[in-house]
């Protein structure tokens, strides 16, 4: 339908532009049409590209477009300020006509939902979620979401693991409905659209609000949060066991964990961080004699990625940590990681809110995080019971949610030295506080 | 007798209720206590206020050791509120006013001090010996619960002159009826007949869960008692279309749904648990305790009605939340262990909000907006408090407050023959609280709900419409879409103490424009992008989608 050499073309100045590409800091040094597939063969025209794209490190992404067509003239007021969504003009085989991202159609987008789900009726409207990294989703009727992936791996994640989990009986997270594939690839899955709920992140931001404004202790404030935190706790102890159950458990293999843990830091230089005392955090880990076993977890767990609604927690997204590999995110390991992220993220909310509410004490956040952190851990453990996919013992349990704690603080430590220097506070005060309790 | 009103049977579904206690309305004859001619009286208030159908609490002859809950003679009045004249009276003047009546009927137990029960404990071989429920030892429906924890040990008591226990769910002077007796069963229709004879518009049916006991059960939601109600309920449509039976039933909303039954057993039932977690969303600045209580509240079948309400003349009742739910409500709103009685917490709707203007506001707007009919509590209107020092639950029940003079204006007596002191309290007392002065001011509470509750009327949506909640990123946002034919009310209410924003997904309403309802503003049309509203510290709003011009 397109020459290939302008969608090449056309191609490698677009994607480097969109939101969802994934190696910003890198040039592309070639792009590699693998697949392309006429969708629709008329006015507006829905084509679909998979494309390889090459980085200056040899290393390569496979990308996937929706392209949509249509003819000069024709007043797509959907584009309106998205210079950004344009791949051009194109000399078609149906005559001149301009290409664009074709979500950003309201009508490609309704089309395309007929085609991936014809039994679930004509959807009347669709809007786009804003504010997304990895994927585009849709949203039809506020019944249904669509999530159309743009990078491809094979079988996707998501899809993997919410399909194990919701036929397994754990239903805290998004029914599939109906998923979209070509060949080998995975290219988008369909759920129920959770509709009146909201992130856990801008949930624990109310919550720490009020908690800020009363300036007292958290749990006398109207607006404490550690019932949502032990449900929470719960539920997240609830997606372990149905994970193992779903995707098996192999021997946890404490010594594999704390190599990586030591990798990290290896590769992180802080004036502030106290290399010795945090390897001896790790090492203590390492001594752990039951760790529990290894199993399929979420990998990249924190409040933004669990959702209440009117009937509980949901968790989202389990794709895991998009700059891990495929192969390192499909890896069994510790459901301690998981918790230690969500953990992580209390301290996050709890600096968040207070970099709005200025001048208020520090005490104030970490009396909030300390109130929320031992009912997410109550939760959970009452659940997960110490011995099935926990450590046999609570001191075990507490060095090795210490590590991955540290680990993860280590983590992030690197990724807002990249990208936000103001907020490397936030990690540094994590990683002092676990290593003056070691 | 015919009612004049109109032909519509269903007027409860759109009715605004108010709920008085007769003995605190108002004093005519200057005895102390209220009485129905005091009520006559204040029609003219009500009817300016816009309610349309009052709840009268028990008037009926009674020893009164619980609020007249404890009846002793079904077919008369209780003398200090008037006899059976002044009922008629009343029902006469109410109606020429376009004002309907209910009035609380219990039919669980009767005072024991009633004719029948000592006829009952008399003798074990007489008429009524098997009207009431008695037995030899006090083990049986052990796993029914007890009520009033705060004062019974147990659901049986020792009667020394019969020498048996009888059987009571609530207070221990108040034994069951015993409704496997068909005579019971009859005499009970005859009492709810004579009432509706003389023009009641309906029951508030008190207590009704609790009819008959059976082994091995809680002995609630039976399905004998659901039958008896649909036999009331048979009586009412063959004899007085039109009059209405509301049940309490204190249950979740999966239980309560069935007092409704197929359209065929009570036309309405008070959502019990609605109201707690209104008050929770507003401590936790988030709409989940309330979006999550709607999302278990089953539908109701056709030509049905909730009664709502934010606060009535008992407790606060906190039996229909969970645990960890009461502990936070009583943390939260019971600082003085005064404040709680029973299982919930003792205190009027102003004091509970620490009488704050907005909130009280807030609090009004989503009970006139909740899918369900809106029941006042008589002194609520002019923000009334309570006094915690009073037993029991009388610290809610005190005189209404009318005027700053003596007595709040309730009575012309001497102070001390009142039946409860008026409140005198620096801000809640009649000095500072009452409703000539309200009247006075326009922008008091008062006027504030009298324009409210005239907007409401306007738009029958409220009572009749669909109910939608809407998905809004802002957890202090709880907004909803109210939808009746073309009648489209949008409300959005921020729980929040500070100003919030909300984007809200009205693609499906695009091209209408929101009509402020207050006010009648045009806010800007809606169009394809989520629409955009901020709102004021616990500000709300009522929008009428119109096409746009």
């Amino acid at each position: 339908m397109i020459p290939h050499d302008s969608l090449v073309e056309a191609l490698s100045r677009f994607l480097p532009e969109q939101r969802w590409f994934g190696a910003k800091d890198q040039t592309v040094t070639e792009v590699l049409v693998e697949k392309t597939e006429v969708l629709f063969g008329e006015f507006p025209v829905l084509i679909r590209v998979e494309a390889e794209v090459v980085l200056q490190d040899n290393s390569a992404d496979r990308y996937h477009v929706l392209i949509g067509l249509r003819q000069p003239g024709d007043p797509a007021i959907f584009l309106e300020g998205k210079a950004e969504a344009v791949l051009g003009e194109f000399a078609t085989d149906l005559g001149p006509a301009y290409g664009y991202d074709a979500l950003r159609d309201p009508e490609l987008a309704l089309k395309l939902f007929e085609l991936i789900a014809p039994d679930l009726g004509q959807p009347e409207r669709v809007r786009a979620v804003a504010a997304e990294q990895t994927n585009s989703s849709m949203i039809y009727d506020d019944k249904y979401i669509l999530k159309v992936f743009r990078r491809l791996a094979d079988p996707n994640i998501d899809i993997e693991v919410t399909g194990a989990l919701w036929s397994i009986g754990f239903h805290h997270v998004a029914q599939p409905l109906a998923s979209w594939n070509s060949g080998e690839s995975d290219l988008a899955m369909l759920q129920p659209f959770l509709a009146g709920g909201t992130e856990g992140w801008a949930l624990a931001l109310t919550s720490l609000r009020d908690h800020y404004d009363t300036a007292g202790d958290p749990a006398e404030a109207g607006g404490d949060f550690a019932a949502e935190a032990e449900r929470l706790g719960e539920v997240t102890a609830e997606m372990h066991l149905a994970l193992a159950s779903a995707l098996g458990t192999s021997k946890g293999d404490v010594h594999s964990w704390v190599r990586l843990m030591h990798e990290q830091l290896d590769r992180m230089n802080h004036p502030e961080v106290d290399f010795e005392r945090a390897r001896k955090v790790f090492d203590l880990a390492a001594e752990v004699e039951t760790s529990g076993p290894a199993l399929r977890i979420h990998g990249d767990y924190h409040l933004g990625q669990v959702m209440r609604t009117d009937k509980g927690w949901y968790v989202l997204d389990f794709e895991g940590e998009p700059a891990r590999t495929i192969e390192e995110r499909r890896m069994p390991s510790s459901p301690l990681r998981d918790v230690a992220g969500m953990l992580r993220s209390f301290q996050y909310a709890a600096m968040a809110a207070m970099q709005v509410s200025q001048d208020q004490p520090i005490e104030l956040a970490e009396s909030w995080e300390s109130r929320n952190r031992q009912a997410f851990l109550d939760g959970y453990v009452a659940i997960a019971h110490p011995g099935q996919i926990l450590p046999a013992d609570l001191p075990s349990l507490d060095l090795l949610v210490k590590a991955f704690e540290l680990d993860k603080a280590i983590y992030e430590l690197g990724y807002e030295m990249a990208h936000r220097p103001a907020w490397t506070a936030i990690p540094l005060a994590a990683i002092e506080r676990i290593l003056s309790q070691a | 007798m015919t009612q004049p009103f109109g032909e519509d049977p269903r007027w409860f579904q759109r009715a605004v209720f108010y709920e008085v206690a007769v003995r605190g309305f108002y004093d005519r004859n200057n005895d102390g206590t209220g009485d129905l001619k005091g009520l006559v009286e204040k029609l003219d208030y009500l009817e300016w206020l816009g309610v349309d159908c009052l709840w009268l609490l028990p008037f009926y002859q009674s020893p009164l050791r619980d609020g007249g809950y404890d009846i002793s003679d079904f077919f008369s009045v209780q003398p200090e509120h008037g006899n059976l004249a002044d009922a008629v009276e009343l029902l006469d003047e109410a109606h020429k006013r376009g004002i309907r009546i209910i009035a609380d009927m219990v039919v669980n137990h009767t005072s024991d001090a009633h004719p029948w029960f000592q006829e009952s404990r008399s003798s074990r071989e007489g008429p009524k010996a098997d009207w009431y429920v008695w037995s030899d030892e006090d083990q049986r429906w052990s796993d029914a619960r007890i009520i009033f924890v705060d004062t019974e040990k147990s659901n049986w008591t020792w009667d020394q002159t019969r020498g048996q226990y009888y059987w009571h769910r609530f207070f221990s002077h108040q034994p069951d009826l015993n409704y496997e007796n068909p005579e019971v069963q009859e005499a009970m229709l005859g009492v709810v007949r004579f009432w509706l004879d003389i023009g009641l518009d309906g029951y508030r049916l008190d207590a009704v869960p609790y009819l008959y006991e059976r082994d091995g059960t809680i002995c609630e939601n039976l399905p004998e008692t659901h039958e008896y109600l649909k036999r009331i309920r048979k009586e009412v449509d063959a004899l007085y279309p039109g009059r209405v039976l509301l049940a309490e039933a204190n249950q979740w909303p999966s239980d309560v749904v069935d007092y409704f039954g197929d359209g065929d057993e009570c036309h309405m039932c008070f959502n019990f648990p609605l109201m707690p977690r209104m008050f929770m969303a507003l401590r936790r600045e988030q709409r989940y305790p309330i979006t999550e209580i709607l999302a278990q509240t089953p539908e109701i079948p056709e030509g049905t009605q909730w009664g709502i309400f934010l606060r009535n003349h008992d407790e606060l009742t906190l039996e229909m939340v969970t645990d960890e739910e009461r502990d936070y409500m009583y943390a939260e709103y019971a600082k003085d262990p005064l404040m709680k009685v029973n299982i919930g917490i003792r205190r009027r709707l102003a004091p509970l909000l620490e009488n704050n203007r907005r909130t009280i506001e807030l609090f009004h707007a989503m009970l006139f907006s909740l899918p369900g009919s809106p029941i006042l509590y008589y002194g609520d209107e002019i923000g009334m408090g309570d006094n915690i020092f009073l037993g029991d639950r009388d610290g809610v029940r005190t005189p209404m407050q009318w005027t700053p003079d003596r007595n709040a204006g309730f009575s012309g007596t001497d102070f001390a023959r009142l039946f409860l002191p008026p409140s005198m309290d620096p801000v809640y007392g009649y000095q500072a609280v009452n409703v000539e002065s309200s009247l006075r001011d326009p922008s008091s509470l008062l006027h504030w709900v009298q324009r409210m509750i005239a907007i409401r009327k306007q738009h029958p949506v409220f009572g009749v419409g669909t109910f939608e909640v809407l998905s809004a990123e802002n957890p202090s946002v709880l907004a909803y879409m109210r939808q009746f034919e073309d009648d489209i009310v949008l409300c959005v209410n921020n729980l929040s103490r500070f100003p919030q924003p909300v984007e809200l997904s009205l693609a499906k309403f695009q091209g209408k424009t929101p009509i402020e309802l207050t006010g009648k503003i045009p806010f800007p049309p809606i169009g394809e992008l989520p629409y955009l509203l901020t709102l004021g510290e616990h500000g709300f709003y009522w929008f009428q989608l119109v096409d746009s011009q």
